[in-house]
């Protein structure tokens, strides 16, 4: 039940080969403190916060220019975790007591096996009063926040497979669950709620065990050396199998030959000597097999099919997992699945963090891992790298921003349950990836130009751009080697990485400036491409509003294809854009379908996610929302909370909507009775994930009635939600802007995706 | 999961103590062999029938031409041939001079097969679970709980006429947990790889002790809190908020981890023991509760017949169901193999069609256990373990006016739990002893010839009271 990994102080190096200030950062305002201290690791939590830049759109009253565009600082809250060796602890500990400035923190909170050995210390050296929290309460608290605040978090292993690891999604419905923490010994506790666990079973056989008899049996003292050991060992020299006492299978009894009849079997009666890896193997069977099988009982007698298994003995060990997973196959034939956290060995320090923290409500609020700040899962395939293993194992970090806005589900989802956001998962897809990864390397340089191009002082700001171009290469190298460091590699992740690099060196928004001159410009052409509109028969309009939003989202510098042609030929224009779409019928054509549906009653209320700024949402979109306007149909428009590239921010948009309202009596009127209404989604992402978003748009669309949900651009409705199935009519239109992705679609570059969808038995 | 008990051979006798016309009795009339051989002990059954005296009384005939005589009735002795069933239980060492000696006597036999069985519980699961319902219907006491600190050291149980559905978890070199629904109804719903072998492989390779007795033996002196991390040894104490006392062993061999001491054989044998005693135990109950079942017998090696193992599993199954599942033991486990087998064979005879009653005058009977007790003892009859049981004439059932035939108890006073109580009747029988001899002798026709019978009787029954006086069970 205590935690105690293998002494591996004794082979790693004890210099700290990270500046103390890129581990322990944004001590300055830290507070909170929490300590984890186990039999060779040391976790810290600490809340803190950060001020960064943040571009700010406000409204001119009477000039020119659409808006204005200001820099300014924002505070926003954030989690650090931080893991160590114990070896460090002494030096870290300086380290922090140093730096430590604005705190008016007096108490630390600690827990771990570890946290009365090193209370003097601890005390000494901080000048803080040492309280020690409930080991199983601060486990269950931190497993309950990262598999509520961390998509990706739980996955499945599968050691010979395309891809070692395999994500779940989030299920937004956590409880309940089993967690088995095989520590010195097992712990199997049942979490119903979350302050409600119970320690339902329990086993002295764990990782003590396999370390205690395999130190007797094999003189080995080091935990990290017996699993190495066994990697190489042969349990059948050891263990009678059943094939040893039938000479096959036993048939009646469905036992095939191969299994184990007797751990150590061999061993009682043979006098011969056995090898060290063959009696390592053979307990690490004997023990992985005796704890699934609990497991699986246990879970069965509760009826749980959630297994969460943590603990010293299986933090990042390929060899455990293996068994483990191995074992739960076995026993359950399936029915149960072995699953595994990317931050098991946070959860402690997570959970004595929000102990301490209760009065800051933590847990009201939702949290995203910074990718910038994290270090990320690594590869345990010990034969893959090991000295990378070895090294990074020094110093790993978690670090969690504290989001504005609460995220829930859309509630249109049809089952939230299994639902992905993603299209493609680049972890299994391997060609996928390797384009993917190039493609955003390639991207780099022109990322970085506008990032400078995007700030007031050129000089500086090519500083602060070489630090995140060298932090996103190197990311990117990172997740060429190990393509699960932060979950599941999408399309997605790499975006989201993408900013927030972006913001870690104060680059909240490169593209605010040409957002703003495209918003500019295109709102020039509003009246009169409404009026070109207005004199076609209902028909044709129909379908040119729907060419108008494709057309509008070909400018989209997020798409390299089309940032080429834009930075080229800023003259590329609108109708230009209609020209190179594809003619009909489109790659995915269902816009007879759709016109047909226009023939019928208007929907009560459609959700539009929008994408682009500038000629996309003003000339595409706008159009399109007051035809729906026109209809009877409310419409809510959801924007993105935070930049990401040239998408609308909400921001931008409440200021273009109203000045299109100044010249539009649909959109006007619109307004005024709140049948158009304008949300935030709560991302600053590229892509869509309809499993995070803001809670008031959820409500909007709760009470709307909402029946339509239109989702635009390849961001969100080609990378992510192509499948998405939801509970209402929908909408998905895109151009393809990458011939890469046109080809792994079956199309050729423009080619375009109108997809509407009405779910089964509302047809 | 074979049956392996420890080599004994080594340090035991060879030569065959009792004459082998005591062990392999009634053997010219033997049919229907079945032999169990396992690691160590083997296991042979065989049906034979017994040819014995019984008084018969036959009502006058009014007819008859003598003198009436002024007697109600006449008595005549008559030869009656009864089925019994004979298993012998010896040491694989003497399975040769044991095979010799049947193949010598044996000649009215028309049997032309020996069902054989052994490799342990896979194997037989069905075959155990036949013999185990074999005993558990016909034998009253065969069932019991082991209390090793209580007046007396086994509590047996009242049969209950409805003995499904149980569960049987055998340890073996492995552990077979099988369900058992009727007589002819088995699952195996579970198993495990840590069982007897474990205990023995790992324990070889621990303490260098080759021997499976021996390292029980070792197990019984050794203190397993030098070895295995207990929850104080982490928390201080006890850890209240998960309702774990602090003796409670938090990690098996949790200490060996980390110390550089060296740890004693005794120790390493007895955390050994507690660990795999427990993790069986943990497993049965949750089978148990997972499938609705309150009974559960343990057999197999590992048990048979040691102290220290049915200890740690009684332990074991009552800290895990906090008492409200039983871990029950048969007095004779070590058979279930043969008579399973020997049951298969002797289908057409129908045995389970008819009752059958223990021979108590032809079976060894439960030994103590306690190997400081009388270790002597122990080792001498393990050689050679008989268990005969007659065919009853009559199918017996209960009274159908029973108020509750599972707590029925025929007998008033048990003189296992009641020590005056047993000195005093075991005197009284000694006392009366001269008296019932004296009868026997005048019942019968040729007074020279019963004399002699008379004394075997009467040494075969001081003896059995003896053996009773030190082991009540």
């Amino acid at each position: 039940m205590a935690e105690c990994v293998g002494g591996s102080s004794h082979t790693m190096d004890k210099s700290i080969t990270l500046p103390p200030d890129q581990i322990f950062r944004n001590l300055e305002n830290a507070k909170r403190f929490a300590i984890d201290i186990g039999g060779s690791l040391t976790k810290l939590a600490y809340y803190s916060t950060v001020q960064h830049k943040v571009a700010k759109v406000r409204s001119f009253d009477h000039t020119a220019k659409l808006y204005e565009i200001s820099m300014q600082e924002e505070v926003t809250a954030r989690l650090h975790f931080i893991k160590f060796e114990n070896a460090y602890i002494e030096t870290c500990l300086d380290f922090i007591k140093d730096h430590l400035v604005n705190t008016e923190t007096k108490v630390i909170k600690a827990t771990g096996g570890g946290a009365h050995k090193f209370k003097e210390l601890i005390e000494k050296k901080l000048g803080l009063k040492v309280d020690k929290e409930d080991e199983m309460t601060c486990l269950i608290k931190g497993c309950n926040f990262v598999l509520k605040n961390i998509p990706h978090e739980a996955f499945v292993y599968a050691r010979h497979a395309d891809s070692e690891f395999r994500f779940q999604t989030t299920n937004p419905d956590i409880f309940p669950y089993l967690l088995v923490n095989i520590g010195s010994g097992v712990s199997i506790v049942k979490v119903e709620s979350e302050d409600k666990f119970e320690r339902i079973g329990g086993s002295s056989i764990g990782g003590g065990t396999f370390w205690g008899l395999g130190a007797l049996l094999t003189k080995t003292k080091r935990f990290d050396e017996l699993l190495q050991l066994a990697s190489k060992g042969q349990h059948t020299n050891v263990d009678m199998l059943v094939k040893d006492i039938y000479g096959g299978s036993y048939g009646c009894l469905g036992l095939t030959g191969d299994l184990i009849a007797s751990s150590f079997g061999k061993s009682a009666t043979a006098d011969t000597d056995f090898c060290k890896e063959d009696m390592a193997k053979s307990l690490l069977h004997m023990i992985s097999n005796d704890i699934g099988q609990l497991a699986c009982l246990y879970a069965k007698l509760h009826g749980l099919s959630r297994v969460y298994f943590g603990g010293f003995f299986i933090r990042g060990h390929p060899v455990t997992m293996h068994t483990i997973t191995y074992s739960i196959n076995f026993f359950t034939k399936g029915e149960v699945q072995a699953l595994f956290l990317r931050h098991e060995g946070y959860l402690g320090a997570i959970g004595a963090f929000l102990k301490g923290a209760e009065e800051d409500n933590p847990n009201q609020y939702s949290w995203g891992e910074n990718y910038a700040g994290s270090s990320g899962l690594m590869s345990v395939s010990p034969e893959m790298n090991p000295l990378q293993r070895a090294r990074s194992g020094t110093f790993d970090m978690l670090e969690m921003d504290r989001l504005e806005r609460q995220l829930v589900n859309l509630p249109l989802l049809q089952d939230p349950s299994s639902y992905i956001p993603d299209t493609m998962d680049l972890t299994e897809d391997a060609p996928a990836r390797e384009y993917w990864l190039y493609c955003f390397e390639e991207a780099l340089d022109g990322v970085v130009k506008r990032a400078v191009a995007s700030q007031p002082d050129p000089q500086e700001a090519a500083t602060r751009a070489e630090k995140f171009c060298q932090k996103y290469r190197h990311k990117l190298q990172t997740l060429r080697h190990q393509p699960f460091a932060y979950g599941s590699l999408t399309v997605r992740s790499l975006l989201d990485t993408r900013e927030h690099c972006l913001n870690e060196f104060n680059f909240p928004d490169p593209y605010s400036k040409i957002k703003q001159r495209e918003n500019d410009s295109a709102l020039k052409y509003f009246q009169k491409a409404v009026k070109a509109l207005e004199q076609l028969s209902w028909e044709d309009r129909q379908f040119a509003l729907v060419r108008g939003v494709l057309a509008g989202n070909v400018f989209d510098w997020g798409a390299k294809a089309v940032s080429d042609v834009l930075e080229s030929d800023p003259e590329f224009g609108f109708e230009e854009a209609k020209r190179q779409l594809e003619v009909r019928p489109w790659l995915v054509d269902c816009f007879d379908r759709w016109l047909e549906r226009l023939k019928g009653p208007p929907h009560k209320c459609a959700l539009f996610f929008v994408d682009n700024s500038g000629v996309d949402i003003i000339l595409g979109v706008m159009p399109f929302v007051r035809e729906l306007l026109s209809r009877g149909t409310e419409v809510v428009l959801a924007s993105n909370s935070g930049p990401a590239l040239n998408d609308v921010t909400n921001g931008e948009l409440q200021i273009l909507t109203e000045r299109i309202a100044a010249m539009d009596p649909v959109i006007r009127s619109g307004l005024k009775e709140d049948r158009l209404t304008l949300v935030q989604s709560g991302s600053s992402s590229p892509c869509l994930d309809l499993s995070r978003l803001d809670k008031v748009l959820a409500m909007v669309v709760r009470e709307r009635q909402t029946d339509l949900v239109i989702i635009e651009g390849m961001g969100r409705a080609i990378h992510t939600n192509y499948h998405a199935m939801l509970s209402c009519e929908s909408l998905k239109m895109a151009v393809l802007k990458n011939s890469w992705l046109a080809d792994r679609l079956g199309g050729k570059l423009f080619s375009v995706v109108f997809k509407y969808e009405v779910p089964a038995g509302k047809c | 999961m074979a049956e392996c008990v420890g080599g004994s051979s080594h340090t035991m006798d060879k030569s065959i103590t009792l004459p082998p016309d005591q062990i392999f009795r009634n053997l010219e009339n033997a049919k229907r062999f079945a032999i169990d051989i396992g690691g160590s002990l083997t296991k042979l059954a065989y049906y034979s029938t017994v040819q014995h005296k019984v008084a018969k009384v036959r009502s006058f005939d009014h007819t008859a031409k003598e003198a009436p005589s002024d007697k109600l009735y006449e008595i005549s002795m008559q030869e009656e041939v009864t089925a019994r069933l004979h298993f012998i239980k010896f040491e694989n060492a003497y399975i040769e001079t044991c095979l010799d000696f049947i193949k010598d006597h044996l000649v009215n036999t028309e049997t032309k097969v020996i069902k054989a069985t052994g490799g342990g519980l896979i194997v037989c699961c069905p075959l155990h679970g036949r013999g185990c319902n074999f005993v558990l219907k016909n034998i009253p006491h065969e069932a019991f709980v082991y209390a090793r600190h209580a007046d007396s050291e086994f509590r047996f149980q009242t049969t209950n006429p409805d003995i499904f559905p149980y569960l049987l978890v055998n340890i073996g070199s492995g552990v077979s947990i099988v369900k058992v629904e009727s007589e002819d109804k088995f699952e195996r719903i579970g198993g495990s790889s840590i069982g007897g072998g474990t205990f023995w492989g790992l324990g070889a390779l621990l303490t260098k002790t080759k021997r499976f007795d021996e390292l029980l033996q070792l197990a019984s002196k050794g203190q397993h809190t030098n070895v295995d991390m207990l929850v104080k040894d982490i928390y201080g104490g006890s850890y209240g908020c998960l309702g774990l006392t602090g003796d409670l062993i938090a990690s098996s061999f949790g200490k060996s981890a980390t110390a550089d001491t060296d740890f004693c054989k005794e120790d390493m044998a007895k955390s050994l023991l507690h660990m795999i005693s427990n993790d069986i135990g943990q497993l049965a109950c949750l089978y148990a509760k997972l499938h609705g079942l309150s009974r559960v017998y343990f057999g197999g090696f590992f048990i048979r017949g040691h102290p220290v193992t049915m200890h740690t599993i009684t332990y074991s199954i009552n800290f895990f169901t906090k008492g409200e599942v039983q871990a029950l033991f048969l007095r004779h486990e070590g058979y279930l193999g043969a008579i399973g087998a020997f049951l298969k064979g002797a289908e057409e005879d129908n045995p389970n069609q008819y009752s059958w009653g223990e021979n108590y005058a032809g079976s060894s009977g439960l030994m103590s256990v306690s190997p400081e007790m009388n270790p002597l003892q122990r080792a001498r009859s393990g050689t050679f373990d008989m268990l005969e049981m007659d065919r009853l004439e009559r199918q017996l059932v209960n009274l159908p006016l029973l108020q509750d035939p599972s707590s029925y108890i025929p007998d008033t006073m048990d003189l296992t739990e009641d020590a005056p109580a047993r000195e005093y009747w075991l005197y009284c029988f000694e006392e009366a002893l001269d008296g019932v001899v004296k009868r026997a002798v005048a019942s019968q026709p040729d007074p020279q010839e019963a004399a002699t019978r008379a004394e075997k009787f009467c040494q075969k029954y001081r003896h059995k009271l003896q053996t009773l006086r030190h082991q009540p069970l």
